[in-house]
């Protein structure tokens, strides 16, 4: 009512704003938005600025023809739909400002500590990840013959809001969700050989765990090269497994193979370690405890997700009662009876 | 031949005799409606087992192989057609246009491996179910309008004038198409809620612009887009139904186009 009056007393603006939320110019802009969208698809613009400019456009046209066209006035349900819109641009604006994705790969027993491999955010969002933490506890991957990748079940344990200690499985469609953040399982995971380095310099012995290639997507290639803490050397770690893991025409579960070796090459040398073995190597000795498996999570974080869901919900709502009620008028069969011959 | 695939091509055999004398009826102006009729719903009943029993044997319903897509789609843009042709006796002769369309498809499924996929593990959830669903009823929806716009544009011709004379004028044909239009604009953008949600569980993301997202997002705006233009601007009818075909074009793209194109239409489905 109050824009009302604003635009009354100046005509001017009233004729700017009317303009600006032209209905013919919300054709140009959809029109506009869609060939944005077809380049971005086919790699001829920037992704971001190519949508987000025709969408700004978009959206001050939909925010001037709601303060403007008198029809929203008289159709209650288009004016909710089409603020159902606007809302859903708004909130998907502000969750691009805010989002996170990220990745990780924590071995069996390993603690999230808030560090993130991988990682893309909006530039306002904050820092709740450095405060959240989870253990992978160990997981079972099903798989059908054929290397067919079925159900997932990773133990991830952590603290509940209350404080108390608490486990859950996750994987597949479930993730873990701590302080706004989602940890969801992938296709990514595979053997993680334990070691213990102990520098020849006095240093206290190190244990760690090396992430060999993703299995079963890199099979025959279970190797890494890897260089010990503190060290100069580079290793070659090559994870010999019975070649009989795997038998393609059954059913199958990954966990790791109970008979295996892991060999190490630096220079000339090879040696081949198995669970509970050293080597004194030049510059420290390096023991295999045994072999555990690592996972990779992907992360995310987007605190506008539920209010989006409502956005939707509310604007379908209102666009299926706003037809609805058009339709009402002339019932479908009173259309085809009308003209029929 | 087993049970499964017996059934299959019985349906798709009487599909076609419907379809068949559906477009030799418009030419010959004749009415042989409630033969047609029960043909479709015959062949409906037939294709249903098979796909039933596919479900049983595989333990997952027709969501992952082109073969099933395609087998699934056929049978449910015949049953949502069937639904019209029934409900709307006047413009029963579009089925000489929905209906070649419908045969596009079951050529395409007469190629197709029938071999089985398993479901990926992304795909246990009743989530699958509602999205496909939605989508079904979308595309069907569109098809009915593109039947009724088929009309509108055959009329141009002094040929289709005369097989296509005793339906109701192109205003009335219009206003109906734009009604199915409108069913599919909701019933796609429900599609795409659902999906997004689902998205967000399975794969930790409610949209990434992937290849299926992205030509329905394109689909989608080509809806809005036509609903938009003819409340503001109220063209003829015929470019209403060249934009309605060109929907249901777009639609296609995305629906088979893509699944036939990529092997995982959707990031992290597998």
């Amino acid at each position: 009512m109050h824009q009302s009056a604003l635009i009354r007393a100046r005509p001017g603006v009233r004729l700017r704003v009317a303009d600006l939320g032209s209905l013919r110019l919300a054709l140009w802009l959809i029109g506009l938005f869609g060939l944005a969208v077809a380049a971005s698809y086919f790699g001829l613009s920037n992704a971001t600025w190519a949508l987000a400019v025709p969408l700004g456009l978009l959206a001050a046209n939909l925010v001037a023809a709601v303060a403007t066209n008198p029809i929203f006035r008289a159709q209650g349900a288009l004016l909710v739909f089409h603020l159902g819109l606007i809302a859903l641009i708004v909130l998907a604006a502000v969750g691009r400002l805010t989002y996170l994705k990220g990745s990780v790969e924590l071995s069996e027993g390993q603690l999230f500590e808030g560090t993130l491999t991988q990682r893309e955010n909006g530039p306002l969002h904050g820092d709740g990840l450095a405060r959240v933490r989870f253990a992978n506890l160990g997981f079972e991957v099903n798989y059908q013959p054929g290397l067919q990748r079925a159900q997932t079940r990773n133990r991830v344990g952590f603290a509940a809001d209350d404080g108390v200690a608490s486990e859950l499985v996750i994987g597949d469609t479930t993730p873990l969700k701590l302080n706004g953040y989602r940890f969801y399982t992938t296709s990514n995971k595979g053997f993680a050989p334990a070691l213990v380095w102990t520098a020849h310099d006095g240093g206290k012995p190190m244990l760690g765990t090396i992430h060999m290639p993703s299995f079963p997507a890199h099979l025959t290639r279970q190797s890494l090269d890897w260089t010990p803490p503190g060290a100069t050397q580079v290793l070659n770690a090559r994870l010999e497994i019975d070649d009989n893991v795997i038998d393609l025409g059954q059913a199958w579960v990954l966990r790791p193979p109970a008979v295996h070796a892991l060999t190490l090459r630096t220079g000339d040398a090879t040696v081949t370690l198995r669970p509970g073995e050293s080597h004194r190597f030049a510059e420290g000795t390096l023991r295999y405890q045994g072999l555990r498996m690592w996972m990779g999570y992907t992360v995310s974080y987007d605190w506008t997700i539920p209010w989006l869901l409502a956005a939707c919900a509310v604007a379908v709502a209102a666009l299926a009662w706003h037809f609805a009620a058009k339709f009402r008028r002339q019932s479908w069969q009173a259309v085809d009876v009308a003209g029929r011959a | 031949m087993n049970t499964e695939m017996l059934a299959l091509w019985a349906g798709i055999a009487l599909y076609t005799l419907a379809g068949s004398i559906a477009m030799s009826a418009v030419v010959l102006r004749h009415r042989p409606e409630s033969a047609i009729l029960a043909l479709i719903v015959l062949g409906l009943a037939v294709h249903g087992i098979a796909i039933g029993l596919r479900w049983e044997r595989l333990g997952h319903g027709p969501f992952i192989t082109m073969f099933e897509v395609l087998s699934s789609n056929v049978w449910s843009l015949t049953a949502i057609f069937a639904l019209a042709y029934w409900r709307l006796p006047s413009v029963r002769p579009m089925a000489a246009i929905v209906m070649p369309v419908l045969f596009v498809m079951m050529f395409w499924l007469a190629f197709e491996n029938p071999g089985a996929m398993q479901l990926p593990p992304t795909y246990h959830t009743s989530l699958l179910y509602i999205h496909v669903g939605f989508g079904k009823v979308f595309l069907g929806s569109v098809l009915i309008a593109v039947g009724l716009g088929g009309v509108v544009l055959a009329r141009l011709s002094k040929r289709g004038a005369v097989w296509f004379a005793r339906l109701p004028g192109d205003v009335q044909l219009d206003e109906l198409a734009f009604r199915f239009l409108a069913l599919g604009f909701i019933f796609e953008t429900l599609m795409l809620i659902v999906g997004a949600i689902w998205a967000q569980d399975a794969w930790g993301r409610w949209w990434a612009w992937d290849p299926l997202e992205t030509w329905a997002f394109l689909t989608w705006l080509l809806l809005a887009f036509t609903l938009h233009l003819r409340f503001t601007l109220k063209p003829a009818p015929r470019v209403g139904a060249a934009l309605a075909i060109g929907v249901f074009v777009l639609a296609f793209l995305t629906f088979f186009g893509v699944p036939f194109v990529a092997t995982a239409p959707h990031q992290g489905v597998i």
